[in-house]
């Protein structure tokens, strides 16, 4: 439990993935063997150039993608071993995602997209929108419930997306590049929401970045390079 | 408060600090729900692409309905001679194809059939092509028929002007509404000359015109001088049964009897004529191609237009995908979008298109829609749409969700 002195909880623990894409010739190796692993609450940064893999690591975490060869564990589960079918359940069972481009459905409202997740868990339509209304109350988007995606700003969208990734209690949740399409400004605002998701509500934020400017946040930051950890840092705090 | 800089420290503090998963998963009525409503959402938010779509369902319906009801009003045209005659059964000479004037037979056949045990009454039956003298000069062909007084099977019906007894008076016919004014602009009482015979108009009659010359009607024995044919021999019997007997086996024991003639139902003769006109006319190929046609098209644009619209929602379905719906979940979507395309594209189609039949209704042109064509045409859009969505359904299943990161 978060604020125990007990040691925290491994979540994630990932073991000698590879992931190759292509076949023969046209062949790429974009992890080469990783090792990786967050506990619950952990806010980690996975930082890395272009093409270094950190994408590809965090879409096989996200049980998105699967890996060439390797061991991925989430809690109880080893999602390298699960049949593709199963994948779905996996990743509604354990991982909120948070995407660059926001990625919500716009034809809906915002209180509509969170709903979706707890519809998709088996919450009834009207339970299902009033926790999402709540949910868009704690990212302060009480007044925006009814408003479709297009009506809404850039950071807006993305608290939109923080209110869908965190609705049903996924252990885990998936960022990538939360900040990117952000003023400076907005994004270290919603940094601050994903670091408080992880202290104030014990999910555990595995984030994508390149934006140094909220390395502050992690508590642990990840470097990859080439297909491999190549750095850790922790307690980053200022 | 909603703006970016909304201080959200502390909003996020709940009691929820320890995360309990749950693989808990929605059954497949909630799922449903749900995937209706995105396919919904997602449809009338594009409401142009809504519109396209909807123009090629509107286009198929509309098209394939004219078509295929002018056919059944072609068909209907030739066969009501046979459904209003009020006859059982018909005799024809055994080379009957169709409706048609045909080489005479012997009228034997017809004191056979009055002899028959289950007969109530049998009269014999002339027709055949004759032409009428214009006033102006020049002729025009007309479908003579010669019905039997004081009966008058096969007679004239819809007599909207005179009456059918007027038949019974000498050198008196019956003509077609419809085509008066090519004949002539005849009226009840006119004088006209049909097969180099003076006869007087008795009366008009509506809606009377196959696929061919409209029909007039005269006595038999009149129609019998007028058509050259000999006191012994006539064109057709007509054969009305008593209550409660057999047609099968009346029908049986007038061949036994006469074996040089072929008896045939109502039914069977019906089937005869359709089947004539599908094999020896361009009818059904015409009409045929053109329904096909249409319904190609419709299928054509849907399919498009259903594809198009899955890869303009490509980025959503891989969200949807990536958050934990399934293929399964998002076929769902497809479905419901061209289900609802078929339905919306019908109500829209059916009501154009019986406006249209009625508006062009008339006794050169009928339109027929019955209400199994209605409601079968409801059923092969909806089979159409499903089936123009497997392109897009093809390209779901292709969907990653890893795209998503991408």
């Amino acid at each position: 439990m978060i604020g125990s002195v007990s040691k925290p909880k491994r979540v994630v623990e990932a073991t000698g993935v590879v992931k190759d894409y292509g076949d023969g010739a046209t062949a790429f190796r974009a992890l080469k063997g990783v090792d990786f692993h967050a506990d619950e609450g952990e806010f980690v940064i996975l930082s890395g150039p272009s093409g270094s893999g950190k994408t590809t690591l965090i879409s096989i975490l996200g049980c998105v993608l699967s890996a060439t060869a390797g061991h991925v564990r989430v809690l109880d589960d080893v999602i390298t071993a699960a049949p593709e079918s199963d994948l779905p359940k996996l990743r509604l069972a354990y991982i909120g995602f948070i995407f660059q481009g926001h990625n919500l459905i716009a034809s809906m409202s915002a209180q509509e997209n969170v709903a979706i997740m707890l519809a998709l868990r088996g919450w009834n339509s009207i339970d299902a929108k009033k926790e999402a209304a709540r949910l868009l109350s704690l990212v302060e988007l009480s007044d925006k419930i009814e408003s479709l995606p297009a009506d809404l700003s850039g950071g807006q969208r993305q608290r939109v997306s923080i209110a869908r990734c965190i609705a049903g209690n996924p252990p885990i949740v998936l960022a990538d590049e939360p900040t990117a399409s952000l003023d400076a400004q907005t994004g270290q605002l919603v940094t601050e929401v994903l670091h408080n998701i992880a202290k104030k509500r014990g999910h555990t934020v595995i984030t994508v970045t390149h934006d140094n400017r909220i390395y502050h946040f992690a508590d642990r930051i990840v470097h990859i390079e080439d297909g491999l950890i190549i750095d850790e840092k922790k307690d980053s705090h200022p | 408060m909603s703006t970016d800089t909304a201080p959200l420290d502390g909003a996020l503090a709940s009691s929820e600090t320890h995360i309990t998963p749950t693989k808990a998963y929605a059954p497949s009525g909630i799922r449903w729900r749900m995937m209706v409503t995105i396919a919904w959402r997602m449809m009338f938010h594009n409401k142009l692409k809504m519109a396209g779509t909807l123009i090629g369902v509107v286009f198929a319906v509309v098209l394939s309905n004219q078509q295929a009801g002018t056919f059944l009003g072609l068909i209907k045209k030739n066969t009501m001679f046979v459904d209003y005659s009020g006859a059982d059964l018909w005799i024809v000479s055994p080379s009957t194809l169709t409706l048609q004037a045909t080489k005479p037979m012997g009228i034997s056949a017809l004191y056979t059939a009055r002899s028959t045990k289950g007969v109530a009454w049998a009269e014999p039956l002339l027709y055949g092509g004759a032409s009428i003298q214009l006033p102006a000069g020049g002729t025009e062909p007309i479908q003579f028929v010669g019905t039997a007084a004081p009966r008058y099977a096969g007679g004239p019906w819809n007599v909207v002007a005179g009456s059918k007894s007027a038949l019974e008076r000498p050198n008196t016919m019956i003509f077609e509404d419809s085509e008066r004014e090519r004949l002539g602009g005849l009226n009840v009482g006119s004088i006209r000359e049909v097969n180099g015979f003076k006869v007087n108009v008795g009366g008009i009659t509506w809606g009377l015109l196959p696929f061919g010359p409209s029909f007039a009607f005269a006595e038999y024995e009149l129609a019998r001088r007028m058509l050259k044919i000999d006191s012994d021999q006539t064109h057709f019997v007509l054969i009305g049964l008593e209550p409660g007997a057999n047609p099968e086996a009346v029908k049986k024991a007038i061949m036994e009897r006469a074996p040089e003639v072929k008896v045939v139902g109502r039914e069977e003769f019906r089937s005869m004529i359709v089947s004539f006109l599908l094999r020896r006319t361009p009818i059904g190929i015409t009409f045929g191609t053109s329904t096909v046609f249409a319904l190609i098209v419709g299928f054509v644009i849907v399919s498009l237009s259903m594809f198009s619209a899955v890869v303009d929602n490509i980025r959503e379905f891989g969200t949807l995908k990536a958050i934990g719906a399934t293929n399964g979940d998002l076929a769902k979507i497809v479905i419901t979008q061209s289900i609802t395309f078929a339905l919306m594209g019908s109500l829209i189609g059916l009501a154009a298109i019986t406006r249209i039949a009625a508006a062009i209704r008339s006794p050169k042109l009928g339109v027929l829609l019955p209400t199994q064509m209605l409601v079968g045409t409801t059923f092969i859009m909806i089979g159409m749409c499903v089936a123009a969505s497997a392109l897009a359904l093809l390209r779901l299943r292709k969907v990653e969700p890893g795209m998503v990161f991408r």
